[in-house]
Protein backbone atom coordinates (compact mmCIF):
# COMPACT_ATOMS: atom_id res chain seq x y z
CA UNK A 1 0.00 0.00 0.00
CA UNK A 2 1.47 3.39 -0.68
CA UNK A 3 2.38 5.28 2.13
CA UNK A 4 1.16 8.61 2.49
CA UNK A 5 1.48 11.85 4.43
CA UNK A 6 -0.66 11.61 7.97
CA UNK A 7 -3.71 14.60 7.90
CA UNK A 8 -4.46 15.60 11.14
CA UNK A 9 -7.92 14.65 12.32
CA UNK A 10 -8.85 18.37 13.31
CA UNK A 11 -8.28 19.28 9.58
CA UNK A 12 -10.41 16.32 8.37
CA UNK A 13 -14.12 18.33 6.80
CA UNK A 14 -17.29 15.80 6.27
CA UNK A 15 -17.00 14.96 2.53
CA UNK A 16 -13.49 15.06 2.73
CA UNK A 17 -12.14 12.40 0.59
CA UNK A 18 -8.51 10.35 1.51
CA UNK A 19 -6.13 9.29 -1.36
CA UNK A 20 -7.08 5.61 -2.56
CA UNK A 21 -4.80 2.52 -2.21
CA UNK A 22 -4.52 -0.19 -4.18
CA UNK A 23 -3.46 -3.56 -2.31
CA UNK A 24 -3.66 -7.28 -2.53
CA UNK A 25 -4.72 -9.91 0.36
CA UNK A 26 -2.23 -12.61 -0.53
CA UNK A 27 -2.20 -16.02 0.81
CA UNK A 28 0.61 -15.68 2.93
CA UNK A 29 -1.58 -12.98 4.82
CA UNK A 30 -4.75 -14.96 4.35
CA UNK A 31 -2.71 -17.78 6.68
CA UNK A 32 -1.51 -15.01 9.33
CA UNK A 33 -5.01 -13.82 9.90
CA UNK A 34 -6.43 -17.36 10.37
CA UNK A 35 -4.04 -18.24 12.98
CA UNK A 36 -4.38 -14.81 14.19
CA UNK A 37 -8.24 -14.81 14.70
CA UNK A 38 -7.91 -19.22 15.45
CA UNK A 39 -10.04 -19.54 12.50
CA UNK A 40 -9.80 -22.98 10.45
CA UNK A 41 -13.06 -23.22 8.81
CA UNK A 42 -12.47 -25.88 5.35
CA UNK A 43 -14.27 -22.40 3.61
CA UNK A 44 -10.96 -21.07 3.25
CA UNK A 45 -8.71 -24.33 2.94
CA UNK A 46 -6.73 -23.80 -0.57
CA UNK A 47 -9.54 -22.08 -2.04
CA UNK A 48 -8.22 -18.77 -2.28
CA UNK A 49 -10.90 -17.09 -0.36
CA UNK A 50 -10.55 -14.21 1.61
CA UNK A 51 -11.77 -14.18 4.96
CA UNK A 52 -14.30 -11.06 4.91
CA UNK A 53 -12.94 -9.51 7.77
CA UNK A 54 -9.27 -10.01 6.66
CA UNK A 55 -10.30 -7.76 4.14
CA UNK A 56 -12.26 -5.31 6.15
CA UNK A 57 -8.93 -4.64 8.88
CA UNK A 58 -6.69 -3.82 5.67
CA UNK A 59 -8.99 -1.55 4.38
CA UNK A 60 -8.92 0.01 7.58
CA UNK A 61 -5.45 -0.62 7.99
CA UNK A 62 -4.93 2.18 4.52
CA UNK A 63 -7.50 4.31 6.63
CA UNK A 64 -5.55 4.26 9.81
CA UNK A 65 -2.42 4.70 8.25
CA UNK A 66 -4.02 7.82 6.18
CA UNK A 67 -5.16 9.72 10.02
CA UNK A 68 -3.25 10.61 12.60
CA UNK A 69 -5.28 9.89 15.78
CA UNK A 70 -4.86 11.17 19.50
CA UNK A 71 -4.31 8.90 22.23
CA UNK A 72 -7.53 7.62 23.63
CA UNK A 73 -9.27 7.51 20.49
CA UNK A 74 -11.80 4.63 20.81
CA UNK A 75 -13.76 2.64 17.79
CA UNK A 76 -17.19 3.01 18.79
CA UNK A 77 -19.36 1.21 16.15
CA UNK A 78 -18.84 -0.47 12.59
CA UNK A 79 -21.13 -1.82 9.88
CA UNK A 80 -19.72 -3.48 7.00
CA UNK A 81 -21.51 -5.12 4.28
CA UNK A 82 -19.78 -8.00 2.03
CA UNK A 83 -20.96 -7.86 -1.45
CA UNK A 84 -18.98 -9.94 -3.18
CA UNK A 85 -16.26 -13.03 -1.99
CA UNK A 86 -12.41 -11.47 -2.65
CA UNK A 87 -9.85 -14.20 -4.17
CA UNK A 88 -6.00 -14.14 -3.18
CA UNK A 89 -6.10 -13.09 -6.86
CA UNK A 90 -7.86 -9.90 -6.78
CA UNK A 91 -6.21 -6.64 -6.87
CA UNK A 92 -8.03 -4.37 -4.46
CA UNK A 93 -8.87 -0.55 -4.24
CA UNK A 94 -9.75 1.03 -1.07
CA UNK A 95 -11.47 4.56 -1.07
CA UNK A 96 -12.68 6.44 1.94
CA UNK A 97 -14.66 9.82 2.74
CA UNK A 98 -15.38 11.17 5.94
CA UNK A 99 -19.22 11.96 6.39
CA UNK A 100 -19.51 13.36 9.52
CA UNK A 101 -17.62 15.06 12.06
CA UNK A 102 -19.70 16.40 14.95
CA UNK A 103 -18.25 18.17 18.22
CA UNK A 104 -19.67 16.99 21.47
CA UNK A 105 -17.92 18.57 24.47
CA UNK A 106 -14.57 17.60 24.52
CA UNK A 107 -15.10 14.99 21.95
CA UNK A 108 -14.98 14.59 18.30
CA UNK A 109 -17.17 11.85 16.38
CA UNK A 110 -16.18 10.94 13.20
CA UNK A 111 -17.25 9.01 10.78
CA UNK A 112 -15.75 7.67 7.78
CA UNK A 113 -17.36 5.88 4.83
CA UNK A 114 -14.84 3.03 3.62
CA UNK A 115 -15.27 1.09 0.33
CA UNK A 116 -13.29 -1.64 -1.91
CA UNK A 117 -13.78 -2.23 -5.21
CA UNK A 118 -11.81 -5.52 -7.10
CA UNK A 119 -9.94 -5.30 -10.37
CA UNK A 120 -12.97 -5.08 -12.33
CA UNK A 121 -14.23 -2.34 -10.10
CA UNK A 122 -16.97 -4.06 -8.82
CA UNK A 123 -17.61 -3.55 -5.70
CA UNK A 124 -16.87 -6.27 -2.69
CA UNK A 125 -17.16 -4.30 0.98
CA UNK A 126 -18.85 -1.23 2.35
CA UNK A 127 -18.34 0.06 5.79
CA UNK A 128 -18.90 2.89 7.91
CA UNK A 129 -16.56 3.17 10.53
CA UNK A 130 -16.87 5.72 13.54
CA UNK A 131 -14.59 6.89 16.16
CA UNK A 132 -14.67 9.11 19.15
CA UNK A 133 -11.88 11.35 19.26
CA UNK A 134 -10.63 13.29 22.47
CA UNK A 135 -10.33 17.26 21.92
CA UNK A 136 -7.06 18.48 21.40
CA UNK B 1 -27.48 -23.20 0.53
CA UNK B 2 -25.21 -23.77 2.69
CA UNK B 3 -26.40 -22.95 6.63
CA UNK B 4 -25.31 -25.07 8.95
CA UNK B 5 -28.32 -22.99 10.69
CA UNK B 6 -31.61 -24.22 11.56
CA UNK B 7 -33.80 -21.91 9.37
CA UNK B 8 -36.64 -20.34 11.43
CA UNK B 9 -36.80 -17.43 14.20
CA UNK B 10 -35.52 -17.94 17.07
CA UNK B 11 -32.86 -20.49 16.06
CA UNK B 12 -29.42 -19.88 17.73
CA UNK B 13 -26.21 -19.32 15.72
CA UNK B 14 -23.50 -21.96 16.78
CA UNK B 15 -22.07 -20.25 19.51
CA UNK B 16 -17.90 -19.75 19.94
CA UNK B 17 -15.57 -19.59 22.68
CA UNK B 18 -12.30 -17.73 22.37
CA UNK B 19 -9.77 -17.34 25.12
CA UNK B 20 -8.35 -13.66 24.75
CA UNK B 21 -4.35 -13.85 24.88
CA UNK B 22 -2.09 -11.34 24.28
CA UNK B 23 -0.12 -13.93 21.57
CA UNK B 24 -3.13 -13.77 19.38
CA UNK B 25 -3.59 -9.99 20.18
CA UNK B 26 0.09 -9.05 18.79
CA UNK B 27 -0.66 -11.80 15.66
CA UNK B 28 -3.62 -10.14 14.99
CA UNK B 29 -1.77 -6.53 15.05
CA UNK B 30 0.69 -7.96 12.36
CA UNK B 31 -2.10 -9.58 10.26
CA UNK B 32 -3.75 -6.39 10.33
CA UNK B 33 -1.17 -3.81 10.37
CA UNK B 34 -2.98 -1.80 13.59
CA UNK B 35 -0.05 -1.45 16.07
CA UNK B 36 -1.32 1.17 17.98
CA UNK B 37 0.20 0.58 21.55
CA UNK B 38 -2.78 0.41 23.46
CA UNK B 39 -3.47 -3.47 21.88
CA UNK B 40 0.32 -4.55 21.98
CA UNK B 41 2.48 -2.57 24.43
CA UNK B 42 2.17 -3.48 27.97
CA UNK B 43 4.17 -0.34 29.28
CA UNK B 44 2.30 1.86 27.11
CA UNK B 45 -1.05 0.40 28.06
CA UNK B 46 -0.76 0.72 31.82
CA UNK B 47 -0.18 4.40 32.06
CA UNK B 48 -3.77 4.82 30.42
CA UNK B 49 -7.06 4.86 31.82
CA UNK B 50 -7.60 1.58 30.43
CA UNK B 51 -5.13 0.18 32.20
CA UNK B 52 -3.37 -2.50 30.12
CA UNK B 53 -3.31 -4.12 26.66
CA UNK B 54 -6.75 -4.51 25.01
CA UNK B 55 -8.01 -6.80 22.11
CA UNK B 56 -8.51 -4.80 18.63
CA UNK B 57 -12.14 -4.19 18.58
CA UNK B 58 -12.08 -5.52 15.00
CA UNK B 59 -10.40 -9.02 16.35
CA UNK B 60 -13.83 -9.49 18.58
CA UNK B 61 -15.38 -8.35 15.74
CA UNK B 62 -13.32 -10.87 13.93
CA UNK B 63 -15.06 -13.63 15.84
CA UNK B 64 -18.49 -12.76 14.83
CA UNK B 65 -17.74 -12.92 11.57
CA UNK B 66 -16.65 -16.22 11.86
CA UNK B 67 -19.42 -17.19 13.46
CA UNK B 68 -21.72 -16.20 10.53
CA UNK B 69 -18.98 -18.05 8.41
CA UNK B 70 -19.87 -21.33 10.51
CA UNK B 71 -23.55 -20.49 10.44
CA UNK B 72 -23.84 -19.84 6.46
CA UNK B 73 -21.22 -20.33 4.58
CA UNK B 74 -20.60 -19.11 1.33
CA UNK B 75 -23.38 -16.54 1.30
CA UNK B 76 -22.22 -14.85 4.25
CA UNK B 77 -18.77 -13.75 2.15
CA UNK B 78 -20.94 -12.68 -0.40
CA UNK B 79 -23.96 -11.08 1.10
CA UNK B 80 -23.20 -10.15 4.78
CA UNK B 81 -23.76 -7.45 7.24
CA UNK B 82 -22.65 -6.11 9.94
CA UNK B 83 -23.52 -3.44 12.43
CA UNK B 84 -22.13 -3.47 15.78
CA UNK B 85 -21.23 -1.18 18.28
CA UNK B 86 -18.09 -1.76 20.86
CA UNK B 87 -19.61 -1.49 24.14
CA UNK B 88 -16.15 -2.66 26.55
CA UNK B 89 -12.62 -3.64 25.52
CA UNK B 90 -11.65 -7.42 25.83
CA UNK B 91 -8.57 -8.12 27.66
CA UNK B 92 -6.07 -10.32 28.10
CA UNK B 93 -7.43 -13.68 30.19
CA UNK B 94 -11.02 -12.47 29.31
CA UNK B 95 -13.31 -15.08 27.41
CA UNK B 96 -15.79 -14.13 24.88
CA UNK B 97 -18.76 -16.35 24.06
CA UNK B 98 -20.01 -15.36 20.63
CA UNK B 99 -23.66 -15.44 20.46
CA UNK B 100 -26.42 -15.33 17.63
CA UNK B 101 -30.07 -15.71 17.08
CA UNK B 102 -32.19 -15.56 13.93
CA UNK B 103 -34.73 -12.64 14.52
CA UNK B 104 -36.73 -12.58 11.48
CA UNK B 105 -36.57 -14.61 8.04
CA UNK B 106 -37.64 -12.42 5.15
CA UNK B 107 -38.34 -14.66 1.98
CA UNK B 108 -38.42 -13.22 -1.69
CA UNK B 109 -38.29 -15.60 -4.96
CA UNK B 110 -34.86 -17.39 -4.82
CA UNK B 111 -33.49 -16.26 -1.51
CA UNK B 112 -34.06 -15.49 1.80
CA UNK B 113 -33.16 -12.57 3.86
CA UNK B 114 -31.70 -13.79 7.56
CA UNK B 115 -31.36 -10.66 9.97
CA UNK B 116 -29.87 -12.04 13.38
CA UNK B 117 -29.01 -10.57 16.69
CA UNK B 118 -25.14 -10.81 17.99
CA UNK B 119 -23.51 -10.57 20.99
CA UNK B 120 -20.48 -10.88 22.35
CA UNK B 121 -20.09 -10.80 25.91
CA UNK B 122 -17.23 -11.77 28.19
CA UNK B 123 -16.92 -14.34 31.43
CA UNK B 124 -19.23 -12.02 33.67
CA UNK B 125 -21.79 -11.92 31.04
CA UNK B 126 -21.01 -7.68 30.02
CA UNK B 127 -21.60 -7.33 26.63
CA UNK B 128 -18.34 -6.78 24.24
CA UNK B 129 -19.97 -5.84 21.05
CA UNK B 130 -23.89 -5.95 20.19
CA UNK B 131 -25.34 -5.87 17.18
CA UNK B 132 -26.88 -7.10 14.40
CA UNK B 133 -26.22 -9.50 10.83
CA UNK B 134 -28.01 -10.18 7.87
CA UNK B 135 -27.26 -12.30 5.29
CA UNK B 136 -29.04 -13.12 2.24
CA UNK B 137 -29.00 -17.09 1.68
CA UNK B 138 -29.49 -18.57 -1.47
CA UNK B 139 -28.37 -15.96 -3.65
CA UNK B 140 -25.13 -17.28 -6.45
CA UNK B 141 -24.30 -14.34 -7.89
CA UNK B 142 -21.89 -13.21 -6.16
CA UNK B 143 -19.61 -15.62 -5.15
CA UNK B 144 -15.85 -16.14 -5.66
Amino acid sequence: MAEHEKIEYQDLKAGQEFPSAAFQVDTATVADYLKAVEEDNVIYRNTGLVPPMALAALALKALINTISMPPGTIHVSQEFEFIAAVNTRDTLTSQAKVSRVQERGKLHLMTVDISVVNQEQKPVLAGKTSFVLPVQ
Amino acid sequence: MSTSVELKEGASLPTIKKNIVQDNIDRYAKASGDFNPIHIDADYARKTPLGGTVAHGMLILAYSSQMMTNAFGHDWLSGGRLNVRFRAPARPGDVITISGTVRRIEKAEGYQMIDCDVLCSNQNDEPVITGDARVKVGDNENRG
